[in-house]
């Protein structure tokens, strides 16, 4: 990699994981299958907005680990172990330190707001009602919350010092020499352990624990995004199956949603269960590798409105979801189209995010911790400390 | 010059060399951490007690590999003569060691006792485990600056290696007597944390006794005027 090279294609991808992020968040709320657990689900949802935000679900955040891989391995080519270790406690530890319980007591407060007040309840929102007649509520074990990124950021971090610590010397270089076509063979073998113990789909692992099938499943892609920072051929090279990869990650994701459609409830540890743990690794692995390619392909240029994005993505991201559940929260009652709903809640959260980026982030000191500097053209660019 | 002025940058040296020289271990004891962790996260009742006896293996193994590479092994490989080459005194050595010591085994200690007691707190586990589990961390803390003090002092490796081993074997005894103790065996299963005079008096003697150890030898450092 040039030391002087500008990685614009890792900033837009950046930027435009950030907004699918926004985007399945705000999906959640009109999507059948996440009725019974996501506080905000509306009365007003569709099959339809199932189909792209599962298939979203299955490559959205192992890109972003692909990405936080990549740029830990550059800060460790340019830093040190220990200067890239110093660099993430102060963009990563402290900015989860800090959000962690402002983001939960903002959460907690408005979804208690809105047990009281919705006319039109979800059922999370009802059974907190309910619970709420009967007396105080129950504590809840804390979790990390969607911050649970910044958590295996950290714990990722330190295993890259553990694995340079211990690890054989070369392993990179092997892992680059593998040919691709055996890369999109294996890796899907290498997480599938990893999701097979999941339900389907696959849930945040918010426990403040950490699990180890979120270190296999997501460590994986990590650990690819520094193999293709030390060795970046590898993405060229597969860049010529980007032309199979995207239409057969659609053929996969259809039979993932015919079985799940025909079976119902599938048992976890059943062969059916198993099949579609296969079709989830895969597919992640698959379009994982052809957001890649094709950011490779496609957005390696400087664009303003991108770059400004990437740079705000770290605080939208940590501030996105407490607006955003503020404001279905007070959707729920409105007669509106599910579209309507959808549309207003991703551009009022993305707005809103946007005016406290600049007011709260780049005029004061948290533009250290989360934001970024207008001036700057490192080649580490605007994502070089900490893609959440 | 007094005997309590201190070589900052060479002290620094000095620790940068421990953790260098360590450092492949410790990444394996994180690792094992880590792995401990992931165990207790698993909520199941065979995962608990098996993450809990791998986090008490990590805790007493990095105490031991502490003391034992960072002062006796370098004392039987005649390193420390070469260090007495450099514009090392006594207290230079001693506070480097010290530092070098409580880096490597505090991190992982506290590291580890935090994440043991948040399982406790943040799981269905009752928490009167809480001070059960603080007493253990704080008999292997006590244990520990024993064993470092006496591996300071006494130049032997068959008084250290026993010093180490024994305080460290110790454990099963004193979680055995902890048991026997009405007013802190019967609150472990308790859903409450229950600080009861004995368990409060066990603690204050284990951190006191500990820090109070450490403070003694550093101390009689200050008086040596040789190394040896």
């Amino acid at each position: 990699m040039q030391s002087n090279q500008r990685l614009h294609s890792m900033d837009n991808l950046r930027a435009l994981a950030m907004l699918a992020g926004v985007f399945f968040h705000a999906a959640l709320a009109y999507s059948p299958i996440a009725q019974a657990f996501f506080p905000t689900a509306d009365r007003s949802n569709s099959a339809w907005v199932d189909l792209p935000i599962w298939f979203l679900h299955l490559f959205r955040m192992p890109l972003f680990f692909v990405v936080a891989g990549f740029f830990t391995a550059l800060q460790v080519q340019r830093k040190g172990i220990g200067g890239m270790l110093r660099s993430r406690w102060v963009r990563v530890g402290i900015p989860f330190l800090l959000f962690l319980p402002i983001v939960h007591m903002a959460i907690s407060a408005d979804t208690l707001h809105a047990a009281r007040t919705v006319a039109h309840p979800s059922p999370l929102l009802g059974f907190i009602r309910d619970l709420l007649a009967m007396g105080p509520l129950p504590s809840m074990p804390p979790g990390t919350g969607h911050l649970w990124f910044l958590y295996y950021l950290l714990l990722f971090c330190v295993l890259t010092w553990v694995a340079r610590a211990l690890g054989p010397g070369g392993l990179m270089a092997r892992l680059a020499a593998v040919p691709p076509l055996w890369l999109l063979v294996g890796m899907p073998l290498i997480v599938l352990p990893s999701l097979a113990a999941m339900p389907v789909p696959h849930p945040a692992p918010e426990s403040l624990l950490p699990q180890f099938w979120a270190i296999g499943y997501f460590g994986a892609f990590f650990l690819l995004g520094a193999v293709i920072q030390q060795h970046p051929l590898l993405i060229e090279r597969m860049q010529r199956h980007v032309v199979w990869l995207l239409p057969a990650s659609l053929v996969l994701y259809a039979t993932f949603v015919w079985i799940l459609d025909g079976s119902g409830r599938v048992a976890t540890l059943s062969a059916g269960h198993l099949f579609l743990a296969f079709l989830e690794a895969t597919i992640s692995v698959w379009m994982t590798v052809a957001c890649v390619a094709l950011g490779r392909m496609l957005l390696e240029r400087s664009n303003r409105v991108m770059r400004y994005l990437a740079g705000a993505s770290y605080w939208i991201y940590l501030a996105h979801l407490p607006v955003l559940l503020a404001i279905q929260y007070r959707l729920m009652d409105l007669p509106w189209h599910w579209s309507a709903k959808l549309a207003l809640s991703i551009v009022a959260t993305l707005a809103l995010c946007v005016l406290a980026f600049e007011l709260l982030v780049q005029r004061t000191v948290l533009r250290r911790l989360v934001g970024t500097s207008r001036h700057d053209n490192s080649p580490e660019g605007l994502v070089g400390f900490a893609p959440p | 010059m007094n005997r309590f002025d201190i070589n900052v940058p060479l002290v620094k040296l000095l620790v940068a060399k421990d953790w260098q020289l360590f450092e492949k271990q410790l990444a394996l004891y994180v690792a094992g951490g880590i792995v401990a962790l992931c165990l207790l996260g698993m909520a199941q009742r065979w995962s608990f007690y098996v993450g809990s006896l791998v986090l008490i293996i990590v805790l007493v193994s990095t105490a031991c590999f502490a003391i034992s590479n960072s002062l006796i092994v370098e004392r039987k490989e005649r390193t420390l003569a070469f260090v007495m080459s450099l514009p090392v005194t006594p207290m230079d050595f001693h506070v480097a060691k010290l530092i070098g010591n409580l880096v490597t085994f505090g991190v992982p200690f506290l590291i580890i006792a935090g994440g043991a007691i948040a399982v406790v707190l943040l799981t269905p586990l009752p928490d009167g485990l809480v001070v059960y589990g603080l007493l253990i961390f704080g008999y292997i803390f006590l244990a520990y600056c024993v064993s470092l003090s006496i591996a300071t002092v006494v130049e032997s490796e068959g008084w250290n290696t026993f010093a180490m081993i024994s305080s460290m074997v110790l454990i099963n005894p004193f979680m055995m007597v902890l048991g026997q103790i009405p007013s802190i065996a019967d609150n472990i299963s308790r859903d409450a944390v229950v600080w009861t005079t004995p368990a409060v008096a066990i603690l204050a003697v284990q951190v006191v006794v500990g820090i109070g150890v450490l403070a003694y030898t550093t101390i009689a450092h200050c008086r040596k005027p040789t190394f040896y």
